[in-house]
């Protein structure tokens, strides 16, 4: 028999091996798997010493078995305890409030591990393997039954407030500990009590504490951070500059005032439009914020804008001209020592279409590098996702036209003839 | 023309300190009478002071702006309100459409824009008070309808001089001290008036509307009308037609 625990107790090392290697949050549910594991792993060690001197009675002084057993019955009333405490735990996560029933538990457990101190022991020696009985006996099964009912009652109670993810892991593990205490109560030799737990565990250790879950948790923890972070009040914000700027204005500072006022309309903007299409003034109205920024900047930076007023109202993908002004400043003008004109241009191509022209002044394409961009924004969908540098945002633009709009659709660049270049961005128009 | 008695309410100082020394008050008319730094103060400076106009913040301790406005109305139902606020959300400025405000102002403040809408709210108490007394023949009033009928034109100050034999500078300040408003800002308002008439009146092209109002350019037209009303001409369009 000794065979069996040894295989189960490999089986727990591996898991607790996995589970302290993977990242994950330090929350109190956590806490409680890898105790559990910890107690498992003692009560299969126990379990597997004990097998070994409860068949050497004659070797075995009576008093070291007598201290094995009630140790390793004791650490599986615990483990059972901390099962019951780890589902309670993944109840009150979806509830909200701690169990009521956590104090009667850890009365019946403190009364639970005295019993199984106290109560006498006995040792039945059959041909199949000896085994030890007595009241003692009774503590675990006791423990077992009360420690499952629990669990179904507090599963059953919350039923609609848990997720189905969840319930089917409690469920499995109920099942499984059920069959097993009931199959182990039925026939003692077979003292399979060490792989109820290994399986319960192992059913745990795969629904919910497997390292897959565990980092979608970590990657949603730090993303929830991102959004809070980016949702630091932004009247805060506004009103932090606003009061900034005043002061500014007061002690005479027109400049420094009327950068901040062109900062916090920009903000507003950025913030305030979240959806996926935009009309097109509110992508110019972005658009020129940023622009009046850059040219408060750069004062030999000059922006033209020729927008057909009818057009004001058709939709486009959101935040893609700002990109694409971003690179022709960074790539065309600033080598001019942004000393130039960038001018936009709305216009509709036929009835159903649209173009939008980014045209600069700027230092045009270096030796090969138009080709590069044209292979690039041709084969954006097989591009790989991680590109370093300002690619990114062209190829982010492009993929969400034609994501949004369709394949024909998209961006593409030209050289102009008096230098620099014009990037052409053809869209639907959908007058709504 | 008698100046215009403003209360100001914000309970920030430094709000306060920036709208009384960096605009000017003087220029547009105005002269701040009193401020108030929270919702109570601000009922009790109305019902002591009461101004012609009350600049409110929403977001003011003890009793909100819009609740401030609302009680006021009730006793003191001729006085404008002017909302400034940092809030841009949708429910506010129903509730502030509601209380049939002046004008709502996004923080922060362009004093610029800020002064448009007291010029605005001064040729609308003018035109209130003259077609109360239809009567009257006063020359602003003739010099008004003339532009009325003539704003698709180049009007100017020489032009109306030509046509009244008055002197451009004679026009101008009668302007001042019957509207209060220079003549340019009366001009552009009266534009703007018949710019959103025909927006929402008809379906005219843009371009073709712009030139109605006087603005052979499109590109400066849609200038103008942002400034003036904080959205482009094909959405003040839209919104009127999505609500």
């Amino acid at each position: 028999m000794l065979r069996m625990e040894i295989a189960l107790i490999l089986i727990v090392a591996f898991i607790a091996y996995m589970y302290f290697s993977a990242q994950k949050q330090n929350t109190a549910l956590h806490g409680t798997f890898s105790v559990l594991l910890m107690v498992v792993l003692l009560n299969l060690c126990l379990d597997g010493i004990t097998v070994y001197t409860v068949n050497h009675l004659d070797t075995v002084p009576r008093l070291l078995n007598d201290i094995l057993h009630r140790l390793f019955l004791g650490s599986m009333v615990f483990v059972i305890y901390l099962f019951y405490h780890y589902i309670a735990l993944l109840v009150q996560e979806e509830v909200g409030r701690p169990s009521r029933a956590e104090l009667p538990a850890r009365i019946f457990l403190a009364l639970a591990l005295l019993c199984n101190f106290l109560l006498p022991i006995e040792y039945i020696i059959t041909d199949e393997g000896n085994y030890s009985l007595g009241q003692y006996v009774a503590v675990p099964y006791v423990a077992v039954m009360f420690y499952l009912v629990l669990c179904a009652v507090l599963m059953l109670v919350n039923w609609k407030r848990i997720t189905d993810k969840k319930k089917i892991a409690i469920g499995i593990a109920l099942l499984i500990e059920c069959v097993v205490s009931v199959l182990q109560g039925l026939n003692h030799a077979w003292l399979i009590s060490g792989m109820g737990l290994t399986l319960m565990t192992l059913s745990f250790y795969l629904t919910l504490e497997n390292p897959e879950a565990l980092r979608a948790e970590l990657t949603e923890q730090k993303l929830s951070m991102l959004y809070l972070k980016s949702q630091v009040n932004p009247h805060f914000l506004y009103n932090t500059l606003d009061t900034i700027r005043i002061r500014a204005q007061l002690n005479g500072d027109r400049e420094v005032s009327d950068l901040l006022m062109r900062l916090v309309d920009f903000f507003r903007l950025s913030i305030k439009v979240d959806r996926a299409m935009v009309t097109l003034d509110d992508e110019m109205e972005l658009l020129e914020a940023y622009l009046e920024l850059m040219c408060m900047r750069y004062p030999d930076l000059h922006v033209d804008y020729d927008i057909d007023p009818e057009l004001g109202g058709a939709p486009v993908p959101n935040f893609i001209l700002q990109p694409i002004v971003e690179n022709s400043l960074l790539h065309g003008l600033k080598n001019k020592g942004y000393k130039g004109e960038v001018t936009i241009t709305a216009k509709s191509v036929g009835e159903t279409r649209m173009e939008i022209l980014v045209s600069d002044s700027g230092s045009g394409f270096e030796e090969g590098k138009k080709a590069e961009i044209d292979a690039l924004l041709s084969g954006y969908a097989k591009q790989p996702p991680k590109l370093t540098g300002n690619s990114i945002g062209m190829l982010n633009v492009q993929k969400r036209i034609k994501l949004l709009c369709g394949s024909e659709y998209g961006l593409s660049y030209t050289e102009n003839e008096t230098g620099g270049v014009t990037a052409h961005v053809l869209l639907p128009l959908k007058n709504s | 023309m008698k100046n215009l008695r403003v209360l100001l309410v914000d309970d920030e100082i430094m709000i306060r300190e920036g709208f009384k020394r960096l605009f000017d008050w003087e220029a547009h008319g105005c002269e701040v009478v009193g401020e108030a730094a929270d919702g109570m103060e601000a009922l009790a400076k109305i019902d002591s002071l009461v101004p012609d106009i009350a600049i409110m913040d929403i977001n003011i301790p003890i009793m909100n702006g819009l609740k401030v406005i609302k009680t006021a109305r009730m006793k003191h139902p001729e006085m404008a309100f002017v909302i400034v606020s940092g809030y841009d959300d949708f429910s506010y400025c129903r509730e502030a459409l509601r209380l049939q405000i002046t004008d709502y102002i996004l923080k922060p403040v362009n004093y610029e824009e800020f002064g448009t809408c007291i010029d605005n709210l001064k040729i609308s108490m003018f035109r209130n008070k003259i077609t109360d007394e239809p009567t009257e023949t006063r020359t602003i009033i003739s010099i008004t309808k003339y532009l009325q009928d003539h704003l698709a034109e180049d009007v100017s100050l020489t032009v109306l001089a030509e046509e009244f034999h008055l002197n451009p500078q004679y026009i101008s300040q009668l302007f001042k001290s019957e509207i209060g408003v220079n003549f340019l800002a009366y001009l552009t308002n009266i534009r703007m008036e018949e710019a959103k008439r025909l927006l929402l009146g008809t379906s005219l092209p843009i371009a073709d509307i712009s030139e109605r109002a006087g603005y052979g350019d499109y590109r400066v037209f849609t200038k103008v009308f942002k400034k003036s009303e904080g959205v482009t001409p094909s959405q003040y369009r839209r919104d009127f037609l999505e609500s």
